[in-house]
């Protein structure tokens, strides 16, 4: 046998039990979706199931309020990258382009910020929210996703920012365009794929976010996506799982999907930054 | 009018100062080329011309005009990057006529002057592709492309040979300078090499740590090197060098090496006996000396590059270099004699490097 087949073949031999053991919770959760109700407890527990029920994923819409969850986490999503980049981008570029008294200060506190894990500071946060009267309110999760977010958007602005030319927006200068107009004419198109992925990333975090979302929201019909698949289960004398997991399958695997696709750009990132 | 002068320019990042005092006058329709090693100041001092890092003392006048603090797009100047500084997303076309849409030219009237310009650089076939999908040589040539398309009265040139390979070199620097020829706009070009600044310019100014060597025409800088530096930094082989002590002898004077052997040399009034000099001798200016004259040197290394053959020998304890063009049957380790036109030599004060 060839020595890099043999290789590849240890390899995988050695990581298999891994890749089971993280693939094992999608495949029950996936498995459990798309069985009939009345084959949710057989025991013992068995992989096969007698037909696809597909309805359980249009129950599920209706029974779980899933459409409204589903807006919700869009909106706090969607928003609260938008407000991140938005003020990401000015920063990260005056990070890569200029020097100024306090930069290295500006960016240990950056990383400072990126310690702090949300579920550490929920009850500061929450009674900020109460003293600005903000709680139950999705725009309280788009503030505090936005904060939280910043600090690694900036970080991976900054260095792909890092990467575009100096002498492009010079050139630009030289030509007659003012500091504005080279930077939305000639840098931004240019800074579009970064910015594209640092979106993509933020947006993610924003989806997958938990703890904040339940504390802030409290009425069932502002829940994010996790919240409401979890109120699903806590509290209940009786629990749907087929609903569950059929809800599970559809707020997680397209974003595991895109993750897993975009990892290769966020380590790509993160070693530009290790160079610089 | 676009001339442009330097009066006394200095520049410092905090308390470092990389640039003192420099004043260089460069005159309408003039190619100026300045030139010197890596990190003498010569980009600083071309991008502060271009308004692309600040003064700190001394002005800047384009035209009739102080631009201390005028920002470059309003210095009304061109300027051609080392690295082309193409805008990656643009086409070329659109690379060349940017700096006409920014100012709101009609359509016609921008698609006329970058065709005009692409006629001349031979860029016509190229103008709808991305600068990616050229070669070094085309792009940049659409760097100069984009800085004729301007019009502007002052053109700068930021090394702009140096990433291509040393026969497209050869190639540009004779178009750039044809096109000087043709266009006749003030140029200031910066370079650190040697060749390119002797055959360019009208004029050389020689840099060195932050200062102004001298100024002057090729020839002039060539023939009478005003220190050292000048006289080791123009010249391909450089000049060589041979320390020795100054002494009258007779009619003439002659310098005495450490090791006993005496350089014949014209007398020179502002010399003073056992001074401590260089001397300093163009390779090609050493020749064959007949029977009993000349100085003995022992033949190191023997190098025929086609057109010339170049000797490196031993010459009284200093390693020389000699340039013929004629094919002698020199061979490593014999003993030549070496001598010299009376005229062709320079000397150097040995504590000052300045020319005596």
């Amino acid at each position: 046998m060839q020595p890099k087949l043999k290789k590849s073949l240890i390899y995988w031999a050695v990581l298999s039990p891994l890749v089971v053991v993280i693939l094992f919770p999608f495949a029950v959760m996936f498995v459990t979706a798309v069985r009939p109700r009345d084959e949710l407890f057989v025991y013992p527990p068995r992989w096969g199931f007698s037909e696809f029920r597909w309805d359980n994923f249009a129950e599920m819409w209706v029974k779980t309020n899933f459409g409204e969850a589903l807006f919700n986490s869009l909106y706090v999503s969607v928003l609260s990258t938008a407000l991140a980049l938005v003020l990401s981008i000015p920063a990260a570029y005056a990070l890569s382009r200029y020097r100024f008294p306090g930069k290295g200060a500006y960016r240990t506190f950056l990383l400072m910020t990126q310690m702090m894990s949300p579920i550490v500071l929920v009850l500061g946060l929450f009674r900020l929210m109460v003293a600005l009267g903000m709680v139950n309110n999705l725009n309280s999760l788009v503030l505090t996703y936005a904060a939280f977010n910043m600090a690694f958007t900036i970080w991976m602005l900054q260095s792909y920012f890092s990467t575009i030319p100096r002498d492009l927006e010079e050139a630009a200068w030289i030509d007659g365009a003012s500091h504005f107009t080279s930077l939305v004419r000639i840098f931004l198109p240019l800074a579009v794929p970064a910015m594209a992925v640092t979106a993509i990333f933020s947006f993610i975090n924003g989806w997958n976010e938990f703890v904040l979302a339940l504390t802030m929201i409290r009425s069932s019909d502002d829940f994010t996506l996790p919240v409401q698949i979890y109120s699903q289960v806590a509290g209940r004398y009786q629990v749907e799982w087929h609903h569950v997991m059929a809800g599970t399958v559809l707020a997680t695997v397209p974003v595991a999907i895109v993750f897993s696709w975009l990892q290769k750009y966020l380590i790509r990132g993160m070693a530009l930054g290790a160079v610089k | 009018m676009a001339s442009v002068k330097i009066r006394n320019v200095e520049k410092s990042y905090g308390t470092l100062k990389v640039i003192h005092g420099v004043d260089i006058d460069v005159e309408d329709h003039e190619f100026v080329v300045l030139v010197g090693p890596s990190g003498c100041g010569k980009s600083t001092l071309l991008r502060m011309i271009a308004g692309l890092e600040t003064i700190s003392g001394g002005e800047i006048v384009i035209g009739d005009k102080v631009v201390n603090d005028v920002p470059p797009r309003d210095r009304d100047i061109a300027m051609v990057f080392q690295n082309y500084a193409l805008y990656p997303h643009m086409s070329i076309f659109d690379n060349m006529g940017f700096s006409l849409k920014l100012r709101k030219r009609p359509k016609s009237e921008i698609e006329e002057k970058v065709l005009e310009a692409a006629e001349i650089l031979n860029l016509k076939p190229y103008l709808e592709r991305a600068p990616g999908q050229l070669s070094g040589g085309q792009r940049q040539r659409v760097a100069m492309g984009r800085a004729l398309v301007r019009d502007a009265q002052v053109f700068l040139f930021d090394e702009p040979l140096s990433n291509l390979d040393a026969k497209l070199r050869v190639v540009m620097r004779t178009e750039i300078k044809a096109l000087h020829q043709r266009l006749k706009t003030t140029s200031v070009y910066v370079t650190h090499d040697q060749i390119e600044a002797m055959t360019m310019a009208d004029r050389i100014v020689v840099m060195n740590a932050g200062r102004v060597e001298q100024i002057g025409a090729p020839l002039e800088l060539y023939d009478s090197p005003a220190n050292l530096f000048v006289a080791g930094f123009l010249g391909s082989p450089s000049m060589n060098f041979i320390k020795g002590r100054y002494r009258r002898e007779g009619d003439g004077a002659v310098v005495i090496c450490e090791d006993g052997t005496k350089l014949p040399v014209s007398a020179v009034s502002s010399a003073w006996n056992d001074q401590s000099v260089v001397l300093g001798v163009r390779p090609e200016h050493l020749r064959l000396a007949g029977e009993g004259d000349g100085v003995p040197a022992t033949v190191d290394v023997v190098e025929p590059t086609g057109a010339n053959i170049e000797v490196f020998a031993d010459l009284a304890g200093e390693r020389v270099c000699a340039v013929f063009s004629e094919r002698h049957p020199f061979r490593p380790g014999e003993t030549v004699a070496l001598g010299w036109d009376l005229d062709k030599v320079h000397l150097f004060d040995a504590d000052s490097g300045k020319r005596i």
